[in-house]
């Protein structure tokens, strides 16, 4: 998988191929870059917000969903105990030969995480979604009030040009459904029924997803992201789709 | 010495039964995979390299029988940060704390499928 291979590589790779536009989109939302790592598919943000905004107010209207759905990932808390997955695969009915979220693993040597590193993985409900953007019958789009991106099942061909245009390999084909299924945040089985969490995040052992509201200076999510001087990152952001899945360490 | 040595052949052969070691004259790699899937303890490493004996462990730490542990309600992290178990050691003077580099033990539903010797795409199907 490429994505799992870009990921081996994590030396910081300085500033200087990093596109402005990517630097002013990421400053927008408060968060300072601080290295590129891996020919920028892993970009490392610290968070800026004071800096950047008078006040968090201010700041929050940047994000332009409400609520924003977010993930941050603790990647160094990830033990590949799978129960996410699991959960997720009970919950939205996802069969073995797909999924909705996964578990990448990577050697990393030195570090101080011991010898491998687990990341998790899932649809980064782009806020620039390369698979809406392709899609010939807008069965797939970004749902304009919580940006989280759905499927129309009744309207998708199977044509998998979606799943090509992902960046992230965050798509796969449902037999069962005829259709291309995806992470939606659990909004069908769980948020649109007033869980506050999705499956995934709560079935973790090891506190490793925060889910939450990006958009809320309060929550859990946008605390963890802009905590100051913390290095966050988001990956592959050279592909330019705004991802909403974040990484952090510690 | 001796008694303990017979002990220990003993114990690598139950270990073998179980699907677990790979062989020595300890108990090889032990993986556990209860509360979680799984995390690997190497004999290897703890007796060969760093020189520990039979009696550092299984002197009421932990039982002979490979899984004996896993039987217990108290097998959880929560022990061990208490000083049972593994925790006995890794409290962060002896050994790393119990709650740091998490992916140095825990091996993963990965790493314990790769040890069983299943592909990916198998791992996937249970
Ligand atoms: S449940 Fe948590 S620790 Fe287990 S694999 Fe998923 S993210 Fe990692
Ligand atoms: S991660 Fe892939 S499927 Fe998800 S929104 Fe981005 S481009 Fe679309």
């Amino acid at each position: 998988m490429i994505l799992k291979k870009e990921l081996d590589m994590s030396r910081n790779e300085g500033l200087e191929n990093l596109g402005s536009e990517e630097r002013r989109h990421f400053l927008k939302m408060g968060l300072v870059v601080t290295g590129l790592f891996a020919g920028g598919t892993l970009l490392s943000l610290s968070s800026g917000a004071r800096r950047v905004f008078a006040s968090s107010g201010e700041f929050a209207e940047k994000y332009p969903y409400k609520p924003h759905y977010s993930m941050l990932i603790h990647v160094d808390r990830c033990i590949d105990c799978e129960r996410c997955k699991k959960a997720c695969a009970k919950t939205n009915h996802v069969p073995d030969y797909g999924y909705r979220t996964t578990i990448l693993e990577r050697d990393v040597s030195g570090a101080l995480a011991g010898k491998r590193e687990f990341v998790p993985v899932l649809c980064n409900h782009c806020n620039l979604p390369q698979c809406t953007r392709v899609c010939p019958t807008r069965a797939t789009y970004k749902d304009p009030v919580n940006g989280i991106v759905q499927m129309n099942k009744s309207k998708c061909i199977g044509c998998l040009t979606c799943q090509m245009g992902c960046p992230y390999n965050a798509r796969y084909f449902n037999e069962e459904q005829m259709a291309v299924d995806k992470c939606s945040f659990c909004w069908e089985s769980r948020l649109s029924k007033g869980e506050a969490l999705t499956a995934c995040a709560e079935a973790c052992p090891a506190g490793v997803r925060i889910f939450g509201d990006l958009s809320d200076p309060n929550d859990k999510v946008y605390r963890g992201i802009h905590q100051i001087e913390k290095t966050v990152w988001v990956l592959r952001p050279e592909a330019g789709t705004k991802p909403n899945i974040f990484y952090t360490r510690g | 010495m001796k008694n303990v040595t017979i002990i220990c052949l003993l114990l690598a052969g139950v270990a073998l039964v179980a699907g677990s070691a790979t062989a020595g004259d300890h108990g090889g790699d032990i993986h556990f995979t209860r509360p979680v899937e799984a995390v690997l303890f190497s004999h290897d490493i703890h007796v060969d390299q760093l020189g520990f004996d039979c009696d550092s462990c299984h002197d009421g730490l932990f039982e002979y029988e490979a899984g004996a542990a896993e039987q217990n309600g108290d097998f959880t992290m929560e022990s061990l940060y208490g000083g049972g178990y593994c925790g006995a050691c890794h409290d962060g003077e002896t050994a790393f704390a119990s709650d740091t580099r998490c992916a140095t033990c825990h091996e993963g539903v990965k790493g314990y499928n790769r040890a069983l010797g299943k592909t990916e795409t198998a791992a996937s199907h249970h």
